[in-house]
């Protein structure tokens, strides 16, 4: 066994189960496995050998071709769904507006009320004014 | 004293570690986020980068070039649907998609089960692609009768790995089963595949065509 754990037997286990090309194995072993090869080359060569021959019969499959009717459903649903998300965000923006102008009036109707509230108080602030005058004069006069 | 080496166990477990850190990286996060955004570039880019893996994937679990058609483009629309709340750093959306696709052949691979039908899992390629050469079309159609003919889960062991290159780790998580279990199934579909198809390799003597699988 290496110093990474690669013996004869492990580097057999991972030809047999991932295949001749050491790139497709688990990336945490392949390191070992390159170094065990460097070491071992005719052991490892013999170990390879069969599974590049399945390698290359499995690649004889073919790769099925997406046709472009199915790529322009699939397309077509996804814009279909982006056109769906567009009347949510219009109600929404929608919603904010008729917030913004409640919000509006609302103001304007504190405004109102409050100014009115002030006048009064000014009013009234006023009037005492004018009262206690009267009183500080009223006590100059009189002495 | 030179380096102590680790027991086996450890070494291992650093190695899976290892792995499992390496697989958090997603490729595909940006252009899953800018689809999810609405971009129709990201969804054109998006289509050409995993409709032909998801098609590839339903084919070759199901046989069924019509079948593969209908889970290749119902895994896309989940992707659509998933896309606007994908959360990046959990999965790897490939990984994600590929469960979805599974899922989808498991249902009907059950199916088929429950309700036998005409369409068999082995039934020859309806004629070669006009890119390709009548040979060619009928060494793969061998190729996919044999694929077919081994159990589900080695297949599915094979066409996960080979076929759409996830690593160990993804596969057998998709499998719900240990590394260990997917190499031993990945060992005995490929070696059931090699005896099946012995007479494909170089020098080898051409099989009759009634022995054929």
């Amino acid at each position: 066994m290496t110093r990474e754990g690669m013996d004869e037997t492990r580097f057999g286990e991972l030809a047999d189960a991932f295949g001749g090309d050491v790139r497709r194995w688990p990336e945490g072993e392949r390191e070992a496995a390159r170094a065990w090869i460097d070491a071992h080359p005719l052991e490892a060569e013999r170990a390879l050998f069969d599974a590049r021959q399945t390698d290359a019969v499995l690649f004889a499959s073919p790769t099925p071709m997406v046709s472009m009717a199915l790529r322009d459903r699939v397309i077509a649903a996804a814009s279909v769904r982006a056109q769906a998300a567009w009347p949510s965000l219009r109600k929404l923006l929608w919603i904010g507006g008729v917030g913004w102008a409640a919000a509006a009036c609302a103001g304007v109707m504190v405004g109102t009320t409050l100014s009115g509230h002030l006048a009064t108080q000014a009013q009234a602030d006023a009037v005492l004014e004018q009262a206690l005058l009267g009183g500080i004069d009223e006590t100059e006069v009189l002495g | 004293m030179g380096t102590v080496a680790l027991p086996w166990p450890s070494q291992l477990a650093l190695c899976r570690e290892r792995d499992r850190l390496a697989a958090v990286v997603d490729p595909d996060e940006d252009l899953v986020r800018r689809v999810g955004q609405g971009d129709p570039a990201a969804i054109q880019a998006l289509v050409a980068r995993k409709l032909p893996r998801m098609l590839a994937l339903a084919q070759r679990m199901l046989g069924d070039p019509v079948e593969a058609e209908d889970v290749a483009q119902d895994a896309m629309l989940r992707a659509w649907k998933q896309a606007p709340r994908w959360t990046p750093g959990k999965a790897r959306f490939d990984t994600w998609l590929h469960r979805v696709a599974l899922n989808l052949c498991y249902d009907r691979l059950r199916r088929r089960r429950e309700v036998p039908t005409e369409i068999s899992p082995d039934r020859p390629d309806e004629g070669p692609a006009p890119d390709r050469g009548v040979i060619a079309a009928q060494l793969g159609a061998r190729v996919d009768r044999a694929l077919a003919a081994l159990p589900q889960r080695q297949r599915e062991a094979i066409v996960l790995c080979h076929y759409q290159e996830l690593t160990n780790i993804e596969a057998a998580s998709l499998m719900s089963v240990s590394v260990e279990a997917l190499e031993s199934l990945l060992s005995r579909g490929r070696r059931t595949l090699r005896q099946t198809l012995a007479d494909l390799a170089p020098g080898a003597e051409p099989a009759a065509e009634g022995e054929r699988g």
